[in-house]
């Protein structure tokens, strides 16, 4: 979370001579991060990134605390002004003033005090001024000093209208599904349950933790304030914050856990402010629920774990001094540490490790050395697929296609059976988690249509598959090509070009698939497997292929078998067969190339049904004579008018 | 004579309109203007001539000598020039066709050559995995926020007992048990990229993006160690001049954590509106904590380990310079911004 603190207000807690530019780049070096200064020269303003972790210093007196400690690590002397509050009024299990049941699970502490005959009016300049440098809108007395105390301390305070709280009674409980409350904001919510509401003797009154109920909100006409300081339990309001949602500021710093500790202080500062601004009267006594009061744990740490985690070695006193600064208790035995825990720093520091941080961070990381590890290096992957993707990739664009990357979540109408759905999609549009690369490859060929020039794209991706058992589902990486403007046989050749480069023996096979036209769809099967598809869609007659490219891999070689060099050139002729209609050319040229002194066939020519082939005839052993050429040619010849009708032109 | 010299001069002509080549013309020369050529010889029986006639034959041969040579000249002009055959080097190639590989493919193999050149292996592990190896083993609590239904998509799946729920994955984080529990004893070096998921779409987020995480495991593994491979990084990757520092973050799944900076390329760490007082945020890393270590089957007490998990786009993107405003549209399929790598 991002927070503001004033450079005036922040030296009310810390005495020093830093600079605004000392102050970001020390503390972001060791704690919490100056992302950058604004406000004038005169009155700076820090924005500093809290971690989720140090919700402590997300205030302008943690921030302090926290400065404090570091600045004199580069030679700046600062020192920490801890609150002392005036106030003196008694805690309390009880008081008469309010009766208050309160699930314990809910609110880790409880407390309120009754200010009687407030004058409600504008808060004093100063405080207005500060207020309007962390971004908040002065209101009157009694709201400025709820949130000036929950920057200040990083506590949040809430305040009722005491006499419009029903029969001076609270019940402090769980929400039911579909209760509702009108927010002050004007804003109703009916409640998902699970959330922590306050009710009077009739009605709930306060949204706890997020924000009180229009109905007991202080007004122009308040006399009576009922100022309410609580820690809730963090899960809760996480939840009901985000399920309505509604995100004050309020909500974000409860969801992250606050020190029970710290609600004292803060109930007595407020009070404070209350007499100075309000001419209000406290009573003698707060009411204070706290049932488990914090309870401070221990933590042994040795020297040697320190060093060894760190890299460096730091000294046992340096070590003591680091944290001791901290607020740490520490106790040395030896080389082991036994350090407590102060409350406000209860909710991050737990084991060893912990601690360890805190003396790496304080120390400094910029004081470490650099130096990449030695020792043995690991065996790498045995069968490791990269190399062999990324090579498919380069060929394919080496050939003319350019690689997309698209968004693997896609929405019903582009998902089949196999396809795993979302349970909490952001939209319709990527409800599901696509099966095959087709749909999205057909939707990134559409967003081309204006392009003049033939194009092929393709992309290299999990699909995912469902499984639907107790197993995680599969995982295929696939690649997904589409052409757009070329031609059957164009395509299909970059197709077989790149199985041909990956030394692929393949057969291909007519079948019939959903979303190709019928008849236009092969499937390319090696040693009876299916490695992939090629063929026209059906919706727009752009060409597809999609291929398993684990499947391509297990069938793939690095090299082609050797077979040496034929030492007997072969005689090459061109030879135009004329067809009856829907010839299958594929089968025509798989028969003449069958025969054993038949080294190559190629395709030369089509004209109407007459197709000119280049046949290599080569036999291994000798050079063939015109003779055995011509024996050759007729038996062929032969073979493929009575198999296919096919006559030779001419 | 008269029409002697004219035949002569006529035949000379048509000889030289004959000639292809420049020594055709010089035989041809020769034989008419030479000294025993056929114009010569007429000339010198002039002398034979009476004056009367000799005065009108001379201009005739005159004028017949003029009429060869400029022919020659021209015929010799006419051969120069088309003995050079017409040529235009000027004229555009006709080029094959060369398609593109996607930015995201040269990051990640960038990427993960820079690592797997300190011994780093390169694996896979699912995109699509289970809670307990996207959360649970990673030490995230059950209510932690980075486990509900705001921040991490959950795919309708039967529930596995043990693992829990199916999830895509936020972060490649899933990997560092994974790969404990495929090496068991460690050395481990290991960089996964893979595809993540996050419930966010903004002008700086897409729900789809790849990262790629770091692991190092074995005995005596320090802070300094973490400093040293992100410093190599940083150094191979983004250039020499390039500086990283580390600053306190907060990882559930390690302890210290650190935010990693490097130095701003636009201002050279001066300060700059691109950057925070002349520092990129590169991404999170920090020692593996200890309960992470005993998920993976590793005994914390005899080994410690580092890990880093930082996004391909974002960490491409601040070394090529590549100013893409809003990152939705690397996942473009527009041919003329596909074109352009």
């Amino acid at each position: 979370m991002d927070i503001l603190i004033p450079d005036n207000w922040l030296r009310d807690y810390l005495k020093t001579k830093a600079t605004k530019s000392d102050i970001a780049k020390y503390i972001s070096l060791c704690g919490p991060s100056v992302e950058r200064i604004s406000g004038d020269a005169k009155s700076p303003v820090y924005l500093t990134e809290v971690t989720t972790n140090r919700v402590d210093t997300a205030s302008i007196y943690g921030f302090a605390r926290e400065a404090a400690v570091i600045l004199p690590r580069f030679k700046i002397s600062a020192r920490f002004n801890e609150i002392k509050p005036k106030s003196k009024f008694s805690l309390s299990k009880k008081v008469s003033y309010l009766k208050a049941q309160v699930d314990k699970k809910l609110c880790f502490r409880f407390t309120a005090i009754l200010i009687k005959d407030v004058k409600i009016g504008p808060s004093p300049a100063w405080m207005q001024k500060r207020l309007s440098e962390v971004g908040v809108r002065p209101i009157n007395n009694v709201v400025d000093i709820s949130n000036y105390i929950m920057h200040d301390l990083g506590q949040p305070v809430h305040t009722f209208d005491y006499d419009k709280i029903k029969g001076q009674q609270m019940v402090l409980r769980e929400s039911r599904k579909g209760e509702e409350i009108t927010t002050l904001d004007g804003k109703k919510h009916i409640l998902p349950g699970g959330d922590i509401v306050i009710e009077d003797g009739e009605k709930l009154i306060d949204l706890a933790g997020i924000m009180g109920g229009e109905n007991s909100a202080v007004g122009t006409n308040t006399k009576n304030v009922l100022l309410f300081v609580q820690t809730y339990n963090p899960v809760n309001i996480r939840r009901t914050s985000m399920a309505i949602p509604k995100r004050t500021e309020a909500a974000v710093l409860f969801e992250k856990g606050l020190d029970p500790e710290l609600v004292e202080t803060a109930i007595r500062k407020a009070v404070d402010l209350f007499v100075e601004t309000t001419s209000g009267t406290a009573e003698k006594a707060a009411l204070d629920i706290y049932p488990t009061p914090y309870k401070s744990k221990k933590i042994e740490v040795s020297i040697d774990f320190i060093n060894r985690v760190i890299g460096v070695e730091i000294s046992k006193s340096e070590v003591k001094e680091i944290l001791d600064k901290l607020g740490f208790k520490t106790e040395v035995k030896g080389k082991k540490i036994t350090v407590e825990v102060p409350s406000y720093r209860a909710k991050d520091i737990a084991i060893a490790e912990d601690v360890v941080e805190e003396i790496a961070r304080i120390y400094g990381y910029f004081n470490l050395p650099s130096q990449v590890m030695t020792g043995k290096i690991p065996e790498s992957l045995a069968d490791s697929p990269f190399e062999f993707e990324v090579n498919i990739k380069r060929f394919l664009a080496g050939v003319g296609g350019n690689e997309v990357y698209t968004l693997s979540l896609v929405s019903s109408d582009m998902t089949d059976r196999n396809s795993l759905r979302l349970r909490n999609p952001l939209g319709s549009e990527t409800e599901y988690l696509r099966s095959t690369l087709r749909t999205s490859l057909v939707g990134a060929a559409n967003s081309n249509l204006g392009e003049k020039e033939p194009f092929h794209l393709f992309e290299m991706a999990n699909a995912y598959i469902s499984t639907n058992k107790e197993e995680l589902p599969k995982e295929k990486m696939t690649l997904g090509g589409i052409f757009v403007g070329y031609s059957y046989r164009e395509a299909k050749g970059i197709v077989e070009a790149m199985l041909e480069k990956l030394h692929i023996i393949y057969k291909e096979e007519i079948s019939e698939k959903q979303g190709f036209l019928v008849n236009q769809r092969t499937e390319i099967k090696s040693e009876g497997k299916t490695l992939g598809e090629f063929g026209v869609l059906s919706d727009n007659e752009f060409l597809y292929y999609e291929f398993d490219v684990e499947l391509l891999r297990k069938h793939a070689k690095p090299f082609a078998k050797y077979r040496p060099t034929p030492k007997y050139p072969p005689q090459i002729e061109d030879i135009t067969i004329i067809f009856p209609e829907r010839t299958k050319i594929g089968e025509v040229m798989a028969t003449i190339n069958a025969n054993k002194f038949v080294s190559k066939t190629g395709l030369v020519e089509i004209y109407d049904n007459a197709y000119t082939f280049r046949v290599w005839y080569q036999d291994p052993n000798k050079t063939l004579e015109d003779k055995e050429v011509e024996k050759i040619r007729e038996k062929l010849i032969h073979e493929v008018k009575q198999k296919f009708g096919g006559t030779v032109k001419g | 004579m008269r029409e002697e010299i004219i035949n002569i001069k006529n035949q000379a002509l048509a000889q030289i309109m004959d000639a292809a080549s420049i020594e055709e013309l010089e035989r041809v020369e020769m034989s008419y203007l030479g000294r025993s050529g056929k114009l010569t010889l007429l000339i010198k029986k002039i002398k034979e001539l009476s004056q009367n006639e000799r005065k009108s034959a001379g201009t005739i041969i005159n004028e017949a000598k003029d009429t060869i040579y400029e022919t020659l000249a021209r015929q010799k002009n006419k051969i120069n020039e088309t003995s050079r055959v017409w040529f235009d080097p000027t004229i555009p190639g006709i080029k094959p066709k060369v398609g593109t590989l996607h930015l995201l493919t040269y990051a990640i193999d960038e990427i993960a050559h820079t690592f797997e050149r300190i011994g780093f292996s390169r694996v896979r592990y699912p995109e699509v995995d289970w809670d307990w190896f996207a959360f649970e083993a990673l030490n995230m609590p059950k209510n932690h926020p980075a486990r509900d239904d705001w921040e991490t998509f959950f795919v309708d799946h039967p529930i596995n007992s043990k693992l829990g729920q199916v999830v895509l994955t936020p972060h490649t984080s899933n990997g560092q048990v994974r790969e404990m529990k495929r090496v068991k004893v460690p050395p481990i070096r290991m960089i996964n990229i893979a595809k993540c998921y996050r419930r966010q779409s903004d002008i700086s987020h897409t729900q789809m993006f790849h990262q790629f995480e770091g692991l190092v495991i074995d005995e005596n593994i320090s802070v300094v160690n973490l400093k040293g491979t992100l410093d190599y990084f940083a150094r191979n990757f983004f250039g020499k001049d390039r500086k990283t520092r580390l600053r306190p973050y907060h990882f559930q799944f390690t302890e210290p954590s650190f935010e990693v900076d490097i130095t701003c390329d636009i201002c050279k760490g001066e300060g700059c509106k691109l950057c925070k007082e002349g520092w990129l945020e590169l991404g999170g890393a920090g020692m593996v904590h200890p309960n992470v270590l005993k998920a993976g089957g590793i005994d914390p007490t005899k080994y410690t380990g580092f890990a880093f998990g930082w996004g391909v786009e974002r960490t491409y993107m601040m070394k090529s310079g590549i100013a893409i405003g809003d990152v939705r549209t690397l996942y473009s399929s527009n041919l003329t911004y596909l074109r352009q790598f």
